[in-house]
């Protein structure tokens, strides 16, 4: 039976669509494309609120559904997981909304806003890591951020077919170094030119291409980045001597100050002493 | 141009296609599993060797035939390595290599003398790379075996009235019918047109994916050629 072009693209359409029959969602609309699915907005008719839909294409290995299981404030909370009539494995997720990160900074936030996405993120992935679980695809179409600074990473531990070169690491085989990889390359989405030599230092070691070289846990990266907004030496930068004295001399103003003040009023009496 | 060919294009009873490419060929039935490729490849073959090598229809076709000839007798799945390149893409490239060696003349091989010409196709055609031409006969192939299959289960189960509704709906290249004059039409409840419809189009995706499977290495390249058509 031959198709023309038309009913060919129409087929494609229709038969793409989640075949929700039998669940408690009804379509609403296309949300996003990514990952190894399509995310839909849908309304839960039993409980009447919008929800997310994601609907994979593909049956996925088991470390998916275990995201089911990780409760924090920065992963999207699921509230149920399932096959749809058409065979295909669907997860409904809250509905956030908020932007993008790639759209989120076009407001241009500032550098200390950005460490701070940063490590709600890295918090996040820690603890996923602490269960076994990798992300896989972290990458800033991954990333929202909600009207009230709240942020969520999405598309967890989905292998992606396509995923955007600049966020993943070239390892044989992924595993969490390959997530601070990422980690390392989201830093550097956000900075903008001239970052700080240090946060360069950060991005540089989190993205070594050997796996070997790169930080040895989140925490350790996060580790760096609060240090680094302490104004603390950093353990990814051994910097030089004129940049030890400016930090020094940045996080300890006051103190200078008052020896400075100290220092002329001594010097002020003891020629005083001698008019 | 010269008119165009429908040989590959009648598919009546290919085999199950149930066990992919590799599957097939390790349990001995690469000849199966060459049936199902032939079915599924044979248009976007003449096709990309009439646009990329400006054949006209019959040496075209003498090149396609001569090709699937060659890979039957050649253990043609043997040197498939689903590490270095899908199936799809190895194949076209086999392809490549065997219409510049312009092979054709030593290998005349015909199946199927009686067949239709039909006109040297669309716009698309006209205006798209060979590759390009290749991806989209390929497209056009695959949803036309898995409409044949879906047809042919219809029939099977006593189906026919979803897959009038499903011709009459989703295959109309005019203007589509409302689900209240199908529902009218067929003095069905409306509901009934949108639940017919809803598992005509599972069914196809079904067949379309039964289809993939028949023709790629395994789950990994599935997922792949899965993406390509449903993204």
């Amino acid at each position: 039976m031959d198709v023309s072009d038309s009913v060919l693209d129409h087929l494609r359409h229709v038969a793409a669509l989640p075949d929700l029959t039998g669940t408690r969602y009804e379509l609403e609309s296309e949300m996003g494309r990514g990952g190894m699915g399509v995310v839909y907005a849908a309304r839960d008719r039993q409980l009447d609120r919008r929800v997310a839909l994601k609907v994979l294409d593909f049956a996925l290995a088991g470390e998916a559904q275990l995201i089911a299981h990780l409760e924090h404030p920065a992963i999207v909370p699921i509230y149920e997981a399932g096959t749809l009539g058409d065979g295909r494995p669907f997860y409904a997720m809250k509905l956030v909304s908020g932007a993008r990160l790639d759209h989120y900074l076009a407001q241009q936030p500032t550098l200390a806003e950005c460490l701070r996405v940063i490590r709600r993120v890295g918090e996040a992935l820690a603890f996923a890591h602490s269960h076994g679980i990798i992300h896989r695809d972290l990458k800033p179409q991954n990333v929202m951020v909600g009207p009230f600074g709240e942020v969520y990473v999405m598309d967890w531990g989905v292998d992606a077919v396509a995923g955007t070169p600049a966020f993943r690491a070239p390892d044989d085989r992924l595993d969490q170094r390959s997530d601070i990889f990422a980690l390392g390359a989201l830093l550097q989405f956000l900075l903008y030119a001239p970052a700080p030599p240090a946060l360069r230092a950060i991005v540089a070691k989190a993205m070594s291409a050997d796996p070997a070289a790169r930080y040895r846990d989140v925490p350790a990266l996060l580790a760096d980045v609060e240090r680094f907004e302490q104004g603390l030496a950093i353990e990814a930068w051994s910097e030089p001597l004129w940049h030890k004295l400016r930090r020094f001399g940045s996080r300890n103003a006051v103190l200078l100050w008052l020896v400075v003040a100290y220092t002329f009023v001594k010097f002020l009496l003891f020629f005083l002493r001698k008019i | 141009m010269d008119s165009d060919t429908a040989i590959g294009g009648t598919h009546d009873h290919f085999p199950s296609t149930q066990v992919s490419l590799l599957e097939a060929t390790a349990a001995g039935m690469a000849s199966e599993a060459m049936d199902r490729v032939i079915a599924l490849y044979w248009k976007p073959v003449y096709r990309f060797i009439r646009l990329k090598f400006r054949k006209n229809n019959e040496d075209a076709k003498d090149l396609t035939q001569g090709f699937f000839a060659a890979a039957l007798q050649r253990d043609f799945f043997a040197r498939f390595d689903p590490v270095k390149a899908p199936f799809r893409t190895y194949l076209r490239m086999a392809v490549e290599r065997f219409a510049a060696n312009d092979y054709a003349a030593a290998n005349r091989l015909k199946r199927g003398g009686d067949i239709q010409f039909e006109p040297v196709g669309d716009q698309a055609a006209a205006t798209a790379s060979p590759e390009q031409a290749f991806e989209r006969e390929w497209q056009h192939q695959l949803f036309s075996l898995a409409l044949d299959d879906l047809r042919a289960h219809c029939d099977d189960c006593g189906k026919q009235l979803q897959f009038l509704l499903f011709q009459a709906y989703d295959l109309a290249d005019a203007e589509r019918p409302s689900y209240a004059e199908l529902a009218l039409r067929h003095a069905i409840p409306e509901t009934s047109v949108t639940n017919y419809l809803a598992w005509a189009r599972r069914m196809l995706r079904e067949f379309v994916t039964e289809r993939l499977r028949g023709t790629t290495s395994g789950a990994q390249e599935l997922r792949v050629e899965m993406r390509r058509v449903w993204m």
